[in-house]
């Protein structure tokens, strides 16, 4: 790129919370028509960071340079007076309303106190050919997908004039060709000289995307340059402040009973036709593409999900899912990838929520004894290294991402479950908290002879984790991998 | 159970921290009926007596008694609004069943009517899926209806029945007594019992609780019965204070309730809440109440000033869930 002009840059930017830095003099420069990606483990500051290019947080020092002028932050009325808009990974819309009208949410043009439908759809027709995307104007947004939803949040950052975006990890929730789409409409916007800060999770999605990549860790920049033939290790080594020990398949075992048999099973729906085993002490890995049934059929095994047809057994007697209060009675529990909706009590403790399953069994005459629960926090807490500062009556909102699923994981420990399904275990959860994940799974799975089976979409999980890995495919196993077949490549070739 | 070897040797320094000591979430409350102890004391010469604090105690120990379940209610995230007319129908049946057929089959009749009240909530909410706030709506509305049937819009005098009511066992109204074991039973289920604990964690995520095993419509609906049947008992205690079944009795009862229990530091939103917290509510709704009369301030300002009592309880509650949102 030739004359590259600057739209703002942040210089040496900290940012304090009750007299504890969060970020120790940062800059960062967006250009006109560039995308920089930002990246770094949870807590880097990445959020802050761009929180302050937002205005909703006002910096502790540093400048703001825009223009001319320089400043020492900015208010939320000025970030929008400068075309700085927000895309989170989270919807904004609403969901009831039409494309059109969500396009324009809240800034609907009138004519005379009313709405003036014409013109409304036709800027909206407008923004949307902009963007090369074919969603019809009168759609219910409720009813589109997730990547179109989001791909009509940027339409309306659009309609408000952005110059800046910025996108907090848009990619979570999408699909592949969603993923690919959003990838296209980038490329359009960039086209037109708009500036975007990209923040992902995902190491390959920087150089399809980005022109330049900063690297954020502990509130400082560690890394900085062209996203062009930049290479993973480079990154991964910047995020953790050391290199990442390779991709090495743990030692695979598997006891000699078999815990989890499904034969031929269906929802008539997503999945069709799936047959598999699971033994005891094993970790089995169903690997797919979001939306390609992986989560589907666990859903179902566990009882949260109607059965079509086809048949379940655990231990050799027939398993019939009624619902998910029955699977856990029959020793069967479940790790949802949506910690938020399907996992946390977030306001009750870490004890209470590690305990929770175990109620049953810890009970006298229905008494649930504090104390034992306190007891088996602690066993689990040392166990699996959970940091939870204030002790077992900590609420559990208030740890990080990866020790709330430490303590979702211990919470089937504690219940001694025979299967456990896990859904994304390391979704939401940061690079050092994942391996430790990995390496309580499979202690766990061998020491107690539990039978683990994971629907995941990340292929590095598998690799980590699985003593065998599935390939799931648009609902159907394209394949099997055992020992060292689990390889990246391969499962990748397997899942398109 | 497998035996687990200590991973590392880490982790146990935490035990060496010291425990951030907390200020209870009872103290505001306590703070709030001390001043208006004091206050009432100075303005009113017939405030700070025994008899006087019985008689509070009694005319709060009818809601507290509707109070207890309720507060189950309001932390597993529903809501009775039915309770007021509940009591009112029961008060009603009670005076008709007692003056021809004896106190017995009264109370079995008021019993039986608070069951089938609470499996009718309990059904409709938990099996229908209708919101508990539309669903007792609903009854609040046709109970009352109900109370008026039964009595042809006529209060209904009742003969022979006011031990339930006035019978002063060591020295003490009954009704205090039956509110005060009932909020102790209340108390203990809640903090200590299975199903108290997955009161609460229905409260506080109904979606979790479903995948962690817990039966999350059979507490529902014990829970419905049981704020039934505590109705049914309150209006029955009522009506044996007032030697008479007035369908009118019962009338913003559920108003009272409600503002006791988030008052006292449950949340709508569910998850959140303690017995002792919801009797310090009341005694703060009483002892208002109370004073006020004593002052000799007009009814229809007692009126205003429960409803406005509502609302400062819930924006409490509302400014609160905005502090723990922001603190980080």
């Amino acid at each position: 790129m030739s004359n590259i002009t600057e739209l703002i840059r942040l210089e040496g930017i900290k940012k304090s919370y009750n007299s504890v830095e969060v970020l120790h003099g940062v800059d960062l420069t967006v250009n006109a028509g560039e995308v920089i990606a930002l990246l770094g483990e949870n807590g880097a500051g990445k959020s802050t960071l761009v929180k302050i290019l937002a205005g909703d947080i006002f910096p502790t020092e540093g400048v703001i340079k825009i223009d001319n002028s320089e400043l020492a932050g900015l208010d939320v009325y000025q970030a929008r007076q400068l075309g700085i808009r927000m895309i989170f990974q989270e919807l904004n819309d609403a969901p009831t309303l039409t494309v059109a009208e969500n396009i324009f949410l809240g800034q609907w043009p009138t004519s005379g106190g009313r709405v003036a439908w014409k013109e409304l759809k036709k800027k909206a027709q407008e923004v949307l050919d902009r963007l090369e995307v074919d969603i019809p104007l009168d759609a219910i947004a409720g009813s589109l997908r997730v990547g179109e939803r989001q791909l009509l949040e940027i339409a309306r950052a659009l309609i408000q004039n952005a110059k800046i975006l910025v996108l907090d990890e848009p990619t979570a929730a999408l699909s592949n060709i969603e993923v690919e789409r959003l990838f296209k409409v980038m490329d359009q916007l960039r086209a037109q000289g708009v500036g975007m800060v990209y923040i992902t999770h995902r190491l390959d999605e920087v150089t399809r995307v980005a022109d330049r990549v900063q690297v954020l860790r502990d509130g400082n920049s560690v890394f900085l340059d062209s996203a062009k033939g930049v290479d993973r290790d480079t990154l991964v080594t910047a995020m953790l402040g050391h290199a990442a020990t390779g991709n090495v398949r743990p030692e695979v075992s598997r006891g000699a009973t078999l815990a989890l048999e499904v034969k031929n099973l269906s929802d008539g729906q997503v999945f069709n036709d799936i047959s598999f085993n699971v033994n005891e002490g094993e970790v089995v890995c169903l690997f797919g593409k979001i939306g390609s049934g992986t989560s589907e059929i666990l859903e179902s095994i566990f009882g949260l999900r109607p059965i079509l047809s086809g048949e379940i057994d655990i231990y050799g007697e027939r398993f019939t899912p009624k619902s998910p209060q029955d699977s856990v009675m029959q020793k069967i529990g479940y790790l949802p990838a949506d910690r938020q909706r399907l996992g946390l009590f977030a306001i009750r403790s870490v004890a209470e929520n590690l305990s929770v399953s175990s109620w049953g069994r810890m009970a006298k005459f229905g008494f649930v004894k504090k104390a034992d629960e306190e007891k088996a926090f602690a066993t689990w807490q040392e166990a699996l290294h959970i940091s939870a500062r204030r002790g077992p009556s900590q609420e559990i909102a208030t740890l990080s991402g990866g020790n709330q699923q430490k303590v979702l994981l211990g919470r089937w420990f504690e219940a001694q479950v025979n299967v456990l399904l896990l859904v994304e275990p390391t979704r939401g959860v940061d690079v050092g908290a994942r391996r430790d994940i990995y390496d309580i799974i499979r202690k766990q799975a061998k020491e107690s002879n539990m039978a683990v089976l994971v629907a995941t979409s990340d292929y590095e999980e598998v690799v980590l984790l699985a003593d065998r890995a599935l390939v799931v495919s648009r609902g159907a196993i394209s394949a099997e991998f055992t020992d060292d077949l689990v390889q990246a490549n391969k499962l990748i070739a397997a899942s398109s | 159970m497998v035996k687990l070897k200590a991973g590392s040797t880490a982790q146990g320094s935490e035990e060496g921290t010291k425990k951030r000591r907390k200020i209870p979430d009872s103290a505001p409350l306590v703070g709030v009926l001390l001043f208006m102890m004091v206050l009432f004391s100075v303005t009113s010469e017939y405030f700070f007596q025994v008899d006087n604090f019985k008689n509070v105690l009694a005319n709060a120990a009818v809601t507290g008694i509707v109070c207890i379940p309720s507060t189950f209610l309001i932390i597993s995230g529903q809501i009775d609004l039915s309770v007021g007319s509940a009591a009112a129908v029961s008060g009603m049946l009670l005076a008709q069943v007692v003056n021809h057929h004896g106190v017995a089959l009264g109370l079995l009749s008021v019993l039986i009517f608070g069951l089938i009240l609470g499996c009718f909530n309990g059904f409709i909410v938990t099996v229908i899926g209708v919101n508990a706030l539309i669903t007792t709506l609903g009854g609040l509305g046709f109970l009352y209806g109900v109370a008026l049937l039964i009595g042809n819009g006529q209060t209904l005098g009742m003969k022979n029945f006011d031990w339930l009511g006035t019978a002063q066992p060591i020295d003490i109204p009954l009704p205090i007594l039956i509110f005060a074991v009932l909020a102790i039973i209340g108390s203990i289920t809640l903090r200590y019992t299975k199903f108290g604990r997955s009161i609460y964690a229905i409260g506080s995520n109904p979606n979790a609780a479903r995948v962690v095993g817990i039966r999350s419509n059979r507490v529902m609906f014990m829970t419905f019965i049981l704020s039934s049947v505590a109705a049914a008992l309150a209006g029955a205690v009522l009506a044996s204070q007032l030697s008479s079944g007035d369908p009118n009795s019962g009338l913003g009862l559920e108003l009272q309730v409600v503002t006791a229990i988030v008052l006292g530091g449950a949340s709508l939103a569910g998850g959140r809440g303690t017995i002792l917290g919801t009797v310090l509510g009341l005694l703060i709704v009483g002892v208002l109440n109370n004073g006020l009369i004593l002052m000799d301030v007009p009814t229809f300002w007692q009126r205003i000033a429960q409803g406005l009592m509502l609302i400062v309880a819930v924006s409490f509650d509302s400014i609160r869930a905005k502090l723990n949102n922001t603190r980080s």
